[in-house]
């Protein structure tokens, strides 16, 4: 089955069709797309940059101020509780956020790749209070913006914020032989180093060993996180002094101002290892679980010739012919698969801000699920404000839980996984199932399931599903069946 | 979900008092508005069976000579274990339940009733034209809620939608409220029979699909009959706690009737399903609510007379509707019975349609709230042409 190249650039590429946007028929069309996301301003964190860290500052140092009296014996619960509720309240925007800009974004391919690296680059929500607000600064600061540009500068970016340094303790890690190690007794840890190899560059079984994993910590010693600044800090009472070898080669501690690590995050982005492995997960995430070697060498070539630059990259994806041929080979994740689904549902902006107004329970501004349950006698009701709060849950961030992947909590450095399999399981469409009823219900309520099909896969639905909608039971039936159907969940 | 109590008090207070959940002594100072209890006024409910009802199986012709043949798996007779109803009809097994209602007269049925619609047989477009009242889908609004703007005592408009978001026949200029029970309940049979032929050409899903329908947490809500009763039993009891309160007319949904294979098992829940629904509104009405009350339950359209070759039915023409509830004069078969035999079928497979469903329901508003029959005929069912002498006003 060949489909029309907009309608497989939408699916394959963005996150679905959506009534009103255009969707590119080319490579051109898609690196377009690309530039003027990363021009254009995300919204989160919901302060903007500077904003968030004045935000996430002033949270951890009342906690710290709050351990210290805990420990002098002046626990005091209400701080505690109330700076907790505060970082998952701001988490919660964060994420309705980052949905809603999905969602609405006519830049899919940069939305799809700022999902993609956020994952390859994986740091999670859940690993302490301050992640929640540091972990969506992290997306915006560290990792979009430089998505098309040299794949060095997103490693070195990745891996030297805060973000990462929490999640993989490097905050936690000292040179066994530097000064505090010797005042204090800690020492090395090695997991960012680990992970910086098997995950992050040169791929797991690619020929390093456990040597190499730890010459990897050893030279990232000293890096650890200013929590006043919410910034990488390099402190030398924490670093390995000497001369480390890593791969073959020697990282002087002092070399350039102690930027021995800088220079080994460029090292391992230029190893052809980290090529292969780079362009095969590209290739793996957008085509299919299993990309032809002869796909993933165009890549790798561009990579080369370009000094690993991803535009290339992506360009040399996109301008091979496989790129537009058999579409329908992955299953679409859990957020994907939401996503999606409110754009072919063309959910409107404002109801998505309402949307989120309807889950804070905030009467000012009621929403889709407010208003489709139009209860005017009982409008300000708890039991009104708690069902809707209850259902725009169920729809977005709490179906994204129950489908396993809620945003920004992946459930290792590794991420979600990405092979198809993964995502069709009993489990899983039930959920869909679910779901898909739960949306057509709330959203669906004017659509035409023959429409809707249209609007949702356009070209990309198969006559038999064509035929099968069109004498469902009822509308809302139809409306469901176009959302949990098997080709509106494979892209 | 809120127990009916919780339901009750919030529909009492109009300007939502906050007595729901928690936290009285920090409400501020409201009134709560008491609605008097004014049981002498008349309600009425529609409950819309989508997916096409067969109603000559929940209401067998076993007198009727042609039936048997046109039915020999799912026709019943009286020896069978069907509940005769007057020598000529009888009723499905699977709705006893309501068995007490047809003996206490507040039971009727109305055969060979159909809705204007014609020849496509769409789902779609016959429950479009069910619920707008229209001759055709030229009418966008729901009919029941052009009916509110008619009644002559407007104490009396209060409507309320039972459904997750507010359905056509409501939907319109006038006020409806909606309220959804918290409920979620599973799937119909019909709804797992149409994803199954979702799925049944991608392998992959259809094998994943066949393992969800028994394994995993959402396979409970999803496709467990227990679920599907008992929501079907709390949605009937939110109906029932509104009416009881301020609300005059009410309106909600029952799916499952598209049985085109292996009828006789999904008939009998669907039939339960309905009986279960009927018989908690008169539960949770009390005996003087449901003295005053009409439950008018109807289908976009009939099912062929012929069985297919899957045990099932096919989509046809004539169909069924049913009345319940205190102010119906029951225990009555309604509709002029076109027969079963040689030539009395429309294109020879449906039962004809003898009469129009709107009338049923024009007649059922006429004498719940003394809309004027000029008005029924114009601004409700365009068209229909209703007066006095209307033969659904003897039912």
């Amino acid at each position: 089955m060949a489909l029309a190249r907009p309608t497989l650039a939408a699916i394959r590429y963005g996150y679905g069709l959506r009534p009103g946007q255009d969707s590119p028929s080319d490579a051109d069309g898609l690196m377009t797309q690309l530039a003027k996301g990363i021009a254009a301003k995300d919204r989160f964190p919901r302060e903007g940059l500077v904003g968030r860290r004045e935000t996430a500052t002033r949270v951890i140092s009342l906690r710290a101020a709050e351990a210290k009296a805990a420990r002098e014996g002046k626990p005091n619960e209400s701080i505690r509780k109330e700076t907790q509720r505060e970082a998952q309240r701001i988490y919660r925007l964060d994420a309705m956020s980052r949905l809603a800009q999905a969602i609405h974004s006519p830049f899919g391919f940069y939305e799809r790749l700022g999902s993609f690296w956020m994952d390859h680059f994986s740091t999670s929500a859940l690993k302490s209070l301050p992640m929640r607000m540091i972990v969506p600064l992290y997306e915006t600061e560290a990792i979009r913006p430089r998505m098309a540009g040299s794949f060095a500068d997103l490693l070195k970016a990745a891996i030297l914020h805060p973000a990462m340094l929490i999640y993989l303790d490097q905050d936690q890690s000292v040179g066994p032989d530097s000064r505090v190690a010797q005042e204090n007794g800690r020492g090395l840890n090695e997991n960012l180093g680990r992970e910086l190899l098997e995950l992050h560059t040169l791929g797991a079984g690619s020929g390093y060993t456990q040597e190499d994993v730890r010459a990897a910590a050893l030279i990232l010693t000293g890096l650890t996180v200013d929590n006043r600044a919410l910034e990488m800090v390099y402190r030398p009472r924490r670093a390995q002094g000497g001369t480390i070898t890593l791969l073959g080669r020697d990282y002087q501690d002092d070399e350039a101002g102690s930027q021995d690590h800088v220079r080994m995050l460029e090292d391992l982005a230029a190893d052809p290892r980290t090529a292969t492995h780079i362009c095969r997960k590209i290739a793996a995430h957008f085509i299919s679980d299993e990309p032809p070697a002869y796909m993933t060498e165009v890549m790798v070539a561009s990579w080369k010739a370009s000094n690993g630059n991803l535009g290339e990259v992506y360009r040399a994806m996109l301008e091979h012919p496989l790129a537009w041929e058999n579409p329908g080979q992955k299953i679409k994740q859990p957020f994907e698969f939401v996503v999606s689904g409110f754009r072919a549902l063309n959910l409107p902006d404002d109801n998505m801000s309402a949307l989120l107004a309807d889950m804070e329970g905030d009467d000012d501004d009621v929403g889709p699920v407010g208003k489709a349950m139009q209860m005017a006698g009982a409008a300000k009701s708890a039991e009104q404000r708690r069902k809707r709060a209850g259902q725009a849950n169920a729809l977005t961030l709490g179906a994204l839980q129950k489908m396993g992947q809620p945003i920004w909590q992946p459930p290792s450095p590794a991420g979600v996984p990405d092979k198809s399999d993964a995502w069709l399981t009993p489990g899983q469409l039930s959920e869909r199932i679910d779901w898909s009823r739960r949306a057509a219900r709330l959203l669906g309520q004017k659509l035409e399931p023959a429409d809707f099909l249209q609007v949702a896969l356009a070209d990309a639905a198969t006559p038999e599903t064509r035929k099968i909608i069109s004498q469902a039971p009822s509308k809302l039936h139809g409306l469901t069946m176009v959302l949990a159907s098997p080709e509106f969940n494979r892209r | 979900m809120a127990s009916i109590k919780d339901i009750e008090r919030i529909a009492l207070s109009r300007r939502g008092f906050l007595a729901g959940a928690c936290c009285v002594a920090a409400a501020p100072v409201l009134t709560p508005v008491t609605f008097a209890a004014m049981p002498g006024d008349n309600r009425f409910v529609t409950i819309i069976l989508r997916g096409a009802m067969d109603g000559l199986d929940l209401v067998q012709p076993y007198g009727d000579p042609a039936f048997a043949a046109l039915r020999p798996k799912l026709g019943l007779t009286p020896d069978t274990g069907l509940l005769d109803l007057n020598g000529f009809f009888g009723l499905n097994p699977a709705a006893s339940a309501l068995m007490p209602l047809w003996q206490a007269g507040q039971l009727s049925f109305v055969h060979a009733v159909s809705t204007p619609y014609r020849d496509q047989r769409s789902h779609f477009d016959g429950q479009d034209i069910l619920e707008t009242g229209g001759a055709d889908k030229s009418q966008k609004t729901g009919w029941l809620n052009r009916a509110l703007a008619v009644i002559p005592r407007s104490d009396a408009r209060k409507a309320i939608d039972i459904n997750t978001s507010m359905e056509l026949i409501l939907t319109g200029p006038n006020q409806a409220d909606n309220w959804s029970s918290q409920s979620d309940f599973s799937l119909a049979d019909d709804e797992i029979a149409f994803l199954d032929r979702l799925y049944s050409h991608d392998p992959l899903f259809a094998k994943v699909f066949d393992e969800a329908k028994t394994t995993g947490a959402a396979a409970d809500q999803l496709y467990a009959d227990g679920k599907r009763g008992s929501g079907i039993a709390d949605m009937a009891k939110l109906a029932g706690g509104m009416l009881r309160e301020q609300y005059r007319v009410a309106s909600f949904s029952i799916n499952g009737w598209d049985t085109h294979v292996g009828q006789a098992g999904q008939f009998k829940k669907a039939a339960g399903d309905l009986a279960t629904a009927i018989m908690t509104l008169k539960d949770t009405l009390g005996d003087e609510v449901w003295n005053k009350t009409v439950v008018l339950a109807m289908t976009e359209f009939g099912r062929t007379a012929r069985e297919n070759g899957t045990n099932g039915t096919d989509h046809g023409t004539g169909g069924l509707a049913v009345l319940a509830g205190g102010a119906v004069a029951g225990g009555k078969v309604l509709g002029t019975w076109p027969g079963l035999g040689e030539g009395k079928l429309l294109d020879e497979r449906d039962l004809m349609p003898t009469g129009d469903v709107r009338e049923v329901a024009a007649a059922m508003l006429y004498r719940q709230f003394d809309i004027k029959p000029s008005s029924l005929s114009s601004r409700v069912f365009p068209g229909l042409g209703f007066d006095e002498g209307s033969v659904f006003l003897k039912g």
